[in-house]
């Protein structure tokens, strides 16, 4: 079988590029140790090149590969419809995140030497692998690679709240590990292939023998994504994992793993497209609208801006998974473009948290990370305040950031699109809390600084880290058709 | 072209202003404001005179265009935003409130001019949505930073009452918008009303009523109004003038141009309920203006009851509602416009607005602010000869001609509410002009009377008040006939 494989080396770069940069960090270690710069440059360079391999295969329309010969191949990596567009952002949160942690002054990850560096691509090369992968093994060899690093640096920040935040994180993983694992299984056992095809599910729903097998795969799957995805009741480990690690790798978990749990449930998703699936909405619509409230509800009432962005990130979980709950092409274009436009915001929200937290920012210096240590950011550092300000409206869904409004609207026309009404209501209730909790953060950043608060300076690279996010975020809201574009192809 | 600089000019400079603006002088900022006004104003009046237009592809994948043009319902409300910019840019000159740097100030008023106009302008639903969300945060600012110095917990109250009533209400706008474009594939505004006309009735309704009840909210119709009077009384002069004459505006322009043009079948069968609450607002604004005891919460209330005058006129659905429609929406903006500048002007001469407090008589201390307000005052209790009669005139008349009988006893009680706006008119005028008999001394030490550049602003606001007043002609043709050219015979 594998001889008759197609290997395009071009589409494969998005993985390969990541996963070779890994090992070749880790070499580079062993020959000239110590080089912690040199560690984040080729990080950088490698995630790069998998942008640059994102673009040439979609150009050049070659974005499948490793492709069983014959009329009825199928292609066990497939970039088309949302997967270019989640691997290119996983690969640019790559890119920000190495930037953000550039040796030297400023913040650092939470080991110097090669190994955070190596995870990092690690859970990226996952992500990547997530966004592409059509067969089982790939999807569950993805998740867990987007995470299980993730969970390593976790746990390496190595300070008590950090422990405590890892346990419950590792505990989680194995748990969601297995609920994937059992799920996968029993997809195979039910469907007797190993692929996941669009609408894949239609032949074997319509058995009546095979289909409680389908519906309780089905269901182990999306439980053990929505772990990963931190979907209501699966979200306890959020807020304690984020806040107990140190803010680059709180970045890494908001962006690379929830991509990754995204993609993964896009994968599943559309599997269902074109079957009559009404329970699955049902399931889907509850778990999406109890997110949302319940992550933006309690995101009002933090003071500790890590805190804050977990149970954002969980009420934003909620918003990707809205649009599923159509099952069509349409609500899984839309998921993918929200997930997209949530992680290019939350880049840079924790970009500007990991600047003003300074250092390694693992929750020594609490107060460094209340709200009041924002007052004024604005008049402190323009640049900073500025591009905190469009991350957090982006998120709340209004100008100047458009790329969270158009985000918005696709997310709400899937739901509009199958009648949901109910659905839809509360997500309008929602757009108002979550403006209460954004708002209530900038209002602080165009506040008067504390007479105590210094100039703040910026290293180069984070700078340059900051500079990136923003721009990507200023240029999307310009041109929000190339998201939509990105997570549609196909 | 002319028509997109429009909308970039003031958003860009406005823009800068607040970003970058920081280390200019205040005297700097007043010059860049009122430049980029005037620039702005010249570009208008071009683009509307040669009737350009702007159209370029922009979200193909939710049936949106980047299109910008301009019609005769358009053209005076877009002619009535440059010329408040410009006033508010000369107010700016000499009248800057504390809070914080002058910049900011100038720039978020340049935001909300330019947000506006893209309001105006937008020929396309989503485009015009998203306009509408660029004036919210800025004004949030205005409201919550530069309001009111005395009171800083009704200041945040009232900026985040502002912020989320209007947010709920653009949510719910949002959502009929994208039922119309998700059931018609069409965003744009020129060919959505035959689109919408084919649609089942269910559909249109419920398009209608999301449209009507989100608008109503930012018009504001009863009862949906709460939010106004706080927001007004504690913005700062040029805050309140342009809440009052272009946010205003925005709402009731966007109820005739989606509900009413657009799903006009649909808003026939709720247009009883708007007629309702229309006139319930010029009964309860009415009657709240007799009693209360804050100027500018007074004035407010007198908004909420013109207010339900244009709502009323919108109801009838006929061509002479609103040609009245239309007409009073621009008499109150000036009218509005010229109270509050006088309202303000005194409020930060004496300290407080409250009316409760003995005064000096208004006409011996400050002739100038006297004379404007009996002028603005008889026109807001609709005069004839003055600007606010022929909207009101015309409300009641197109009320009562259209026959029903429920518009007929609107149209009864409408009549019974200019009663009241003259028994309130007279009531400031002798509160304030006629005045309390107090000791000379403290006439002579209560503050100079209209500066410069209040002077300039209020003859303009007069003279434009007395034109509307005794020409109408040429503004109800206009309307007329972009009416007829919609379809809508006269």
């Amino acid at each position: 079988m594998t001889s008759t494989l197609t290997v395009d080396l071009v589409t494969l770069l998005p993985l390969l590029a990541p996963a070779v940069g890994a090992v070749l960090v880790l070499l580079v270690d062993v020959i000239a140790p110590g080089r912690v710069a040199l560690h984040h440059g080729i990080g950088i360079a490698a995630s790069l090149v998998g942008i640059l391999g994102i673009v040439l295969a979609v150009n050049h329309g070659r974005p499948s590969t490793l492709c069983t010969a014959g009329p009825t191949g199928t292609c066990f990596l497939d970039l088309t419809g949302t997967g270019a567009g989640i691997a290119m952002a996983a690969l640019f949160a790559g890119v920000v995140i190495l930037l953000l942690t550039w040796p030297g002054r400023g913040m650092t990850l939470p080991v110097a030497g090669p190994t955070a560096t190596a995870l990092v691509l690690t859970a990226v090369t996952g992500a990547s692998v997530v966004a592409g992968a059509r067969d089982v093994a790939s999807w569950l060899i993805g998740l867990e690679l987007a995470t299980l690093p993730v969970v390593g640096l976790v746990s390496l920040t190595g300070t008590r709240r950090a422990a405590h935040g890892a346990l419950s994180f590792v505990t989680t993983s194995v748990l969601s590990f297995g609920l994937l694992a059992v799920g996968s299984a029993l997809w195979v056992y039910a469907s007797h292939r190993v692929t996941f095809g669009v609408g894949a599910a239609g032949a074997v729903w319509d058995d009546p023998t095979r289909r409680p097998a389908v519906v309780l795969a089905l269901l182990f799957m999306v439980a053990g994504l929505g772990f990963k995805i931190s979907a209501v009741p699966f979200h306890m480990w959020t807020p304690q994992a984020y806040a107990g690690a140190a803010t680059a790798v709180t970045t890494t978990l908001a962006t690379v793993s929830k991509l990754a749990a995204a993609a993964g449930l896009i994968a599943v998703t559309r599997m269902l497209v074109g079957v009559p699936a009404h329970q699955f909405a049902f399931v889907m619509g509850l778990v999406s609208l109890v997110t949302m409230t319940i992550g933006t509800a309690v995101a009002l009432r933090q003071d500790d801006v890590v805190r804050l962005v977990a149970w954002s990130a969980i009420g934003q979980g909620g918003w990707i998974l809205l649009p599923l709950v159509g099952h069509d092409g349409g609500g899984v274009a839309a998921a993918a473009a929200y997930a997209v436009a949530y992680v290019l915001a939350s880049l840079v929200i924790l970009a500007v948290v990991a600047i003003v937290s300074g250092g390694a920012g693992s929750g020594d210096e609490p107060g460094a990370r209340s709200l009041a240590a924002y007052h004024g950011l604005f008049r402190r550092h323009p640049l900073v305040g500025g591009a905190l300000a469009l991350g957090l409206l982006s998120l709340a869904g209004l100008p100047p950031g458009v790329l969270g409004l158009v985000a918005k609207v696709t997310a709400l026309r899937a739901v509009i699109g199958v009648h949901l009404w109910p659905l839809a209501v509360v997500a309008v209730v929602n757009v108002i809390i979550g403006l209460a909790v954004y708002l209530r953060w900038v209002a602080a950043l165009f506040g008067e600084p504390r007479p105590d608060a210094d100039a703040m300076t910026l290293t180069r690279p984070a700078q340059i880290a900051l500079g990136l996010g923003a721009l990507a975020l200023v240029v999307t809201s310009v041109v929000p058709h190339i998201v939509l574009w990105g997570t549609a192809l196909g | 072209m002319a028509l997109i600089l429009t909308v970039l000019l003031p958003l860009c400079v406005g823009g800068w202003l607040v970003a970058g603006g920081r280390h200019l002088q205040r005297s700097a900022v007043g010059l860049v404001s009122l430049v980029t006004s005037v620039v702005t104003a010249a570009v208008a009046i071009w683009g509307v005179i040669a009737r350009s237009s702007f159209d370029r592809a922009w979200l193909p994948d939710l049936g949106s265009r980047l299109h910008l043009r301009v019609d005769g319902l358009s053209a005076p409300l877009v002619l009535l935003t440059v010329g408040i910019g410009i006033l508010v840019a000369v107010h700016g000159l000499t009248h800057v409130p504390e809070g914080g740097r002058p910049s900011t100030f100038a720039g978020s008023l340049l935001v909300v001019e330019g947000g506006a106009l893209g309001v105006f302008l937008a020929g396309d639903a989503l485009l015009f949505f998203i306009a509408f969300e660029i004036v919210l945060v800025p004004m949030w600012a205005l409201i919550g930073r530069f309001g009111d110095p005395h009171n800083e917990a009704a200041r945040k109250d009232a900026a985040a009452r502002f912020a989320l009533f209007t947010i709920g209400g653009s949510t719910l706008m949002l959502l009929g918008i994208i039922l119309l474009i998700v059931r018609t594939g069409t965003a744009d505004l020129t060919l959505l009303p035959a689109a919408v006309a084919h649609l089942p009735h269910g559909t249109q309704l419920l398009a209608a009523t999301l449209l009507t009840v989100g608008l109503a909210v930012k018009v504001p119709v009863w009862p949906v109004h709460t939010w106004l009077p706080p927001a007004h009384t504690t913005a700062p002069t040029a805050g309140s003038v342009v809440l009052a004459a272009i946010l205003l505006k925005m709402g009731t322009y966007g109820l005739l141009r989606l509900p009413v043009l657009t799903v006009s079948n649909g808003f026939h069968s709720i247009a009883p309920v708007v007629a309702v609450c229309g006139v319930i607002g010029i009964i309860w604004g009415g009657l709240v203006c007799l009693v209360e005891q804050d100027l500018k919460r007074l004035i407010a209330y007198s908004s909420v009851a013109h207010m339900g005058f244009v709502a009323l006129a919108l109801s009838t659905g006929t061509a002479a509602g609103f040609r009245a429609a239309a007409y009073g929406n621009v008499a109150h903006g000036v009218v509005a416009a010229m109270l509050f500048f006088i309202v303000g002007g005194l409020k930060e001469r004496w300290g407080n607005a409250d009316l409760a407090t003995a005064r000096a008589a208004l006409r011996e201390t400050w002739p100038r602010f006297g004379f404007a307000l009996i002028l603005g005052l008889a026109a807001s209790l609709g005069l004839p000869g003055l600007a606010g009669f022929w909207g009101e005139f015309l409300s009641v008349y197109a009320a009562w001609s259209s026959g029903t009988t429920l518009l007929r006893w609107c149209a009864v009680i409408a009549a019974i509410g200019t009663a009241l706006a003259a028994a309130y008119a007279l009531r400031v005028a002798r509160l304030v002009w006629v005045g309390d008999a107090v000791p000379v001394e403290r006439v002579a030490a209560a503050g100079r009377d209209a500066d410069r550049s209040e002077m300039f602003v209020l003859a303009v606001l007069g003279v434009v008040t007395v034109l509307l007043g005794i020409i109408p002609a040429p503004l109800l043709t206009v309307t007329g006939d972009a009416l007829r050219a919609l379809g809508v015979g006269s």
